[in-house]
């Protein structure tokens, strides 16, 4: 019953704004759609507080039989993968409403849309059938690409048309691989353990196929370039509450149907194929810091290092150590603080100062006629996002890290150097922008008042506390985590990172083949 | 309580004393721009004033408690996640106490030293509240006794720099100084994140404690792995070391306030010779290493003072010295001599600090730091002059200060085995006994030039930790001999006695002679321009960096971002979507959105639609 609420709640609150008999001013229909989301947020937390800690498997699951011959059901369950995401997901939602303009177009719509992504988000999150998930996944973009294209920036068309069509092709390309599994592996349905359990049986190659395809569908959605060109024009077309919805929590939907669907389904052939994801995974590292370090615009900077960020979550599972899955899904959620921060800042500045150009900000730091606190946090965000130690980036950073390095040892390295990179463009972008001489005779910009700092103030806590202590970041999802690899290490003796003699004759082995010295 | 238990109680509560400062820190906030405007920014200053106070004195008690005992393992448990367990392991010990005892007690000199020199500044807030956080840091890092810790805590303090040295971000150079300071530093940091990463899997452990058991018990290795381990490891020290080839940043940190140049020239760039020390057992694991450290330090050392020799910024010259003085600390630590090296860290510091907090008073009164400038101020800033000549005295190999004694117990240890190091470090000295007296005569020798004719009296906030860093160097050998830390005059290595004074005075009487003496028209011209360019450019490092690395890095983004454009982006637009995409833009923006909602809700519904049919099809 409590995750259903979870994923009603939003309808019903749309369904109330969009069919008030009377007429709503702006003002209350923000108001209704911000007590929809509070009310969603205690709600998550009343979940957290039911979640027991010593499973790794669903949890509070609920299942109905909805089409029987088509081997539909509702079928809920949440577990160390998903918790972490859905709390996210009504944190963000929450702080989108929030931030959302005072006065915008067609008010009504865009409150009712944002709370059917909503829906859409957790419905997929929680969704233990593999058509109820993918329902759920199509569910969410069309209110999206709505939200795009109406309420978007000047190329809002182009890019809103131009997400739909990826995504749409992603769904298609998830559709097929689910339909493969489930019928290829005559499975007596399409729920999640139904599958789970034929899986085997599929030759290795077949398996391979499907998951080619599922990491193609779900590459889009995260997106793994070169799947990439739809990201950069979204997300900064999009307005900044969209734009964090769609970097802090959308994103994530792809790299959980990676875990879920891609590690947790195939794992034997996600192991086959891992070497190949991991030297993919510093491609994409790569890829997006140097992209990022050649743009002018500082939206359009933060969208390409969100790009980046997904390699390491990549590199992560590629890993199936312990340790780096839990890291991975901990940097799901630390980027997801992260961008939510730098896209509402960056917003700000928008609003405030006018552009976005990097030649044409400076000096914001200036505390009489600056932003100084936005800058403050700024400084804040991109420090995080570059993986400085006491910010939440860190630690999900360097357990990928260390957790892959006993397996990929220079894919890792070379990751740690992309680290590098992004701290290049950051610098880069805080000094443009923040520091520098403000020019007092243009610098007349509108005051920040306080309701505008708090959602930034909030998330720039949370990026504190849980880089202070990671143990809030990482134990929802430690028990859920350790269970895929050791699933992962069944299939295969491999180096495993518990033991500490194995991996260091991994490592002599490495050394011994000179890969290291080629690559250190 | 008993009287036993106090003791105690001062030892085991330091882990309190990184926590004052950070308070302090974090105190400062409310005088953050638009929250408390009332006041000024000054409260937030006197506020760490005192916490400062409180480590210093915290440190203190419990140096004197813990003198002659054991050191102490405390644990805190950080982090158990999949089998590896972060806890943060405390090493208190009386060295650890020391070097808390070392930073706190700057950090207080600097603070008072700020509240004169800053005077002006409305950035108070904001720049105590930095220097607070670096006491912080550098504390925890004393107490701290892993290399994964140590390793956190140095990349934040690489934050802090970058944020301390655009303190006065709206002038161009303190911008790109920061810049370079984040980013130089940053290389040598992922460098030392790499060695961390791979040490675990080796050792099993990052406890420095443990480490150096496992490196004494010759594990097995392959010499290119403790290669390649050890120099990622020393990449770290090297950054923070300012040390060739990442020693750009210390000079360009020059453009901050000068106030933290008193703690970033003395014990800042020490953080990185601590952790050096701390890993020797594990570096010397690789004779490579261990070469490469000297060989590193050796560059350093010579080129940095000659490059000190070359400048006019007198506060650039002085960075110099210290990337020099750190060389130093890299050959002691390449040659296992860390009572040395730990000797000349001390030293270093309390003499640099003086150094830093003389000159600042000349820069303070004449409003300009180029030394082409200064002049004759010897008569109207005697006391200046007079802390100047102390610092030069405690640096330098000279009896009976401290810098006789660290670099006597470096010589001793070098004499028999390596006596080309030896002359290394005896030029050194003789070279920045010639560059600081240089910049003695400079500044203070000669006759007054426009910009000092008036140098007023600074403020006594600066006086007075200046005079206190000057009794802390004059006291220093005494404190040395009673805490037994000085060799007996009957074991005395009296030949490296000898040239090591011999050569601190050639070095004092080339320079004065040079200096000191108006006959010689300054500024001196070498015969060879090009050598004097090339030492006053600093080996044209910045444009090496400009001409490889940066310009690599900015052709590989552009690259990047041209594929991205024309290639990756260009290809979908090729098969075909682009005449879809700009048909649909241009349809959305001149009719409104109703087509696009009916676009999308077909669309919507017929993949729904496909799907249920896909699925019932085969049942």
């Amino acid at each position: 019953m409590l995750l259903s609420l979870l994923i009603w709640l939003p309808v019903l609150g749309a369904a109330l704004i969009g069919f008030w008999p009377q007429n709503l001013s702006e003002q209350w229909v923000k108001r209704l759609a911000l007590i929809v989301s509070t009310v969603l947020v205690g709600q998550t937390v009343w979940v957290i507080s039911q979640f027991d800690l010593s499973q790794s498997g669903f949890q509070m699951r609920e299942i109905l039989d909805w089409i029987e011959p088509l081997g539909l059901s509702y079928h809920l369950g949440v577990d160390g993968l998903s918790l972490p995401l859905v709390v996210l997901n009504s944190l963000l939602t929450w702080i989108a409403i929030y931030s959302s303009p005072a006065k915008t177009i067609r008010p009504r719509l865009y409150y009712v849309l944002v709370l059917l992504v909503n829906t859409g988000v957790t419905g997929a999150f929680l969704a233990q059938n593999l058509l109820l998930f993918f329902l759920f996944y199509e569910v969410e973009l069309i209110p999206l690409y709505l939200l795009i294209a109406v309420w978007g920036g000047s190329k809002r068309g182009y890019a809103a048309t131009k997400f739909l069509i990826y995504t749409a092709v992603s769904g298609i390309l998830i559709l097929a691989g689910f339909l493969g599994l489930t019928w290829l592996g005559h499975a007596s349905s399409f729920d999640y353990e139904a599958v789970q359990t034929v899986v085997s049986t599929l030759p290795l190659v077949l398996q391979v196929l499907l998951l080619g395809v599922l990491i193609l569908g779900f590459g889009i959605k995260t997106p793994l370039v070169p799947l990439h060109t739809w990201l950069p024009d979204a997300y900064v077309e999009a307005s900044p509450p969209i734009a964090i919805l769609l970097g802090g929590v959308l994103a994530k939907l792809g790299t959980y149907g990676l875990f879920r669907f891609g590690l947790g389904l195939l794992p034997e052939a996600w192991k086959s194929i891992a070497p190949l994801l991991a030297v993919w995974a510093v491609v994409i590292v790569m890829y997006g810091a140097l992209a990022a370090i050649a743009q002018h615009d500082i939206k359009r900077m933060v969208a390409y290092s969100s790009i980046g960020h997904m390699g390491y979550v990549l590199l992560g599972g590629a890993a199936l150590t312990e340790l780096s899955i839990v890291g991975a899904v901990s940097q799901m959620v630390a980027h997801g603080f992260i961008l939510a921060l730098l896209f509402y800042l960056v917003g700000i500045i928008e609003t405030k100062v006018g552009t976005r150009e990097l030649s044409a900000l400076n000096g914001l730091m200036s505390p009489v006629r600056g932003l100084p606190l936005v800058s403050a946090l700024l400084v804040l965000g991109g420090m995080a996002s570059a993986g400085i130690p006491g910010l939440v980036g860190f630690i999900a950073e360097f357990l990928v890290f260390q957790g892959s390095y006993a397996v990929f040892s220079w894919q890792t390295l070379l990751c740690v150097v992309g680290t590098g990179f992004t701290a290049v463009y950051f610098v880069i972008l805080l000094n443009r922008t923040c520091f520098g001489r403000l020019d007092s005779a243009l610098a007349y910009y509108p005051k920040v008042v306080w309701s505008e700092r708090f959602p930034a103030l909030l998330l720039a806590v949370a990026i504190l506390f849980l880089g202070v202590q990671p143990y809030w970041l990482v134990h929802w999802s430690e028990p859920t985590t350790a269970a895929m690899a050791q699933m992962a290490a069944a299939y295969e003796t491999a180096p495993n990172l518990m033991s500490v003699k194995a991996v260091a004759q991994s490592f002599t082995d490495l050394t011994n083949r000179d890969s290291l010295s080629t690559n250190l | 309580m008993g009287i036993d238990l106090m003791p105690q109680f001062w030892i085991e509560t330091i882990w309190l004393v990184p926590c004052y400062s950070l308070l302090g820190a974090a105190l400062t906030i409310p005088w953050s721009p638009g929250i408390l405007s009332r006041t000024g920014p000054r409260p937030a200053g006197y506020i760490n004033l005192l916490m400062t106070f409180c480590s210093f004195l915290h440190s203190a008690i419990a140096l004197s408690k813990i003198w002659g005992q054991p050191a102490q393992q405390v644990y805190f448990p950080w982090l158990q996640v999949a089998h590896l367990d972060l806890t943060l392991p405390l090493e208190i010990s009386a060295l650890s106490i020391s070097a808390m005892a070392l930073v706190t007690g700057l950090n207080f000199m600097a603070q008072l030293y700020a509240v004169g020199y800053m005077e002006m500044d409305w950035g108070w807030a904001r720049f105590f509240g930095f220097l607070a956080f670096f006491e912080a840091g550098m504390c925890a890092l004393a107490l701290c006794n892993s290399i994964f810790f140590s390793f956190m805590i140095l990349e934040i303090l690489t934050l802090g720099t970058y944020v301390l040295v655009g303190l006065w971000f709206s002038q161009s150079l303190v911008v790109s100084g920061a810049r370079d300071a984040f980013l130089t530093k940053r290389v040598g940091d992922l460098l030392l994140l790499m060695g961390v990463l791979a040490l675990w899997p080796i050792a099993g452990t990052w406890n420095f404690t443990e480490l150096a058991q496992w490196a004494e018990s010759n594990p097995t290795l392959p010499p290119g792995t403790a290669t390649l381990l050890g120099l990622a490891l020393i990449a770290g020290p090297m950054g923070k070391c300012a040390q060739f080839p990442l020693h750009l940043w210390l000079d360009e940190a020059m453009e901050g306030p000068l106030p933290s140049t008193i703690l970033r020239n003395s014990v800042v760039v020490a953080t990185g010779a601590w952790v050096l020390i701390k890993l020797e057992p594990v570096l010397a694991l690789s004779p490579v290493v261990m070469t490469t450290m000297i060989g590193i330090g050796a560059v350093s050392a010579v080129g940095g003072t000659l490059i000190a020799i070359a400048q006019i910024d007198i506060k650039r010259a002085l960075s110099y010295s210290v990337t020099a003085y750190m060389g130093l600390v890299f050959i002691a630590v390449g040659t296992q001599q860390n009572e040395a090296a730990l000797l000349l860290v001390l030293i270093h510091a309390i003499a640099m600090a003086l150094l830093v907090m003389s000159t600042g008073t000349v820069v303070w009164s004449n409003i300009t730091q180029d030394l082409t400038q200064l002049g004759g101020l010897w008569s109207r800033r005697p006391f200046s002059g007079i802390s100047y000549i102390v610092g030069t005295f405690a640096l330098i190999g000279l009896p009976p200060l401290g810098g006789f004694w660290a670099l006597l117990k470096l010589i001793d240890g070098l004499w028999g085995t390596h006596p080309l190091l030896v002359v290394v470090v005896l030029l050194v000295n003789s070279l920045t006994a010639f560059s600081l007296t240089r910049e003695f005569g400079l500044i203070f020798g000669g006759k007054p030039t426009p910009m000092t004719v008036r140098a007023p009296e600074v403020l006594w906030p600066m006086i007075i930790p200046m005079t206190l860093a000057m009794g802390v160097a004059l006291h220093l050998p005494l404190i040395l001999q009673t805490l037994n830390l000085l060799p007996d005059w009957a074991v005395l290595n009296k030949d490296a006695a000898l040239v090591l004074t011999w050569s601190s005075i050639l070095g004092l009487s080339l320079g004065a002679v040079v200096y000191l003496n108006p006959s010689i028209q300054k500024p001196i011209q070498l015969p060879v321009p090009s050598v004097q360019k090339l030492l006053a450019a600093d080996f044209y490092t910045p444009q090496i960096y400009r001409a490889t690395i940066v310009l690599g890095v900015a052709i590989l983004s552009r690259i990047t971002d041209w594929i991205d454009r024309f290639i990756v982006d260009g290809f979908i637009n090729a098969i075909g979507l682009a005449s879809i995409l700009s048909g649909e833009s241009l349809k959305f923006s001149n009719t409104g959105q109703s087509q696009s909602y009916l676009l999308t809700i077909v669309v919507g519904i017929s993949v729904i639609g496909l799907m249920l049919v896909w699925s019932i099809l085969p049942v």
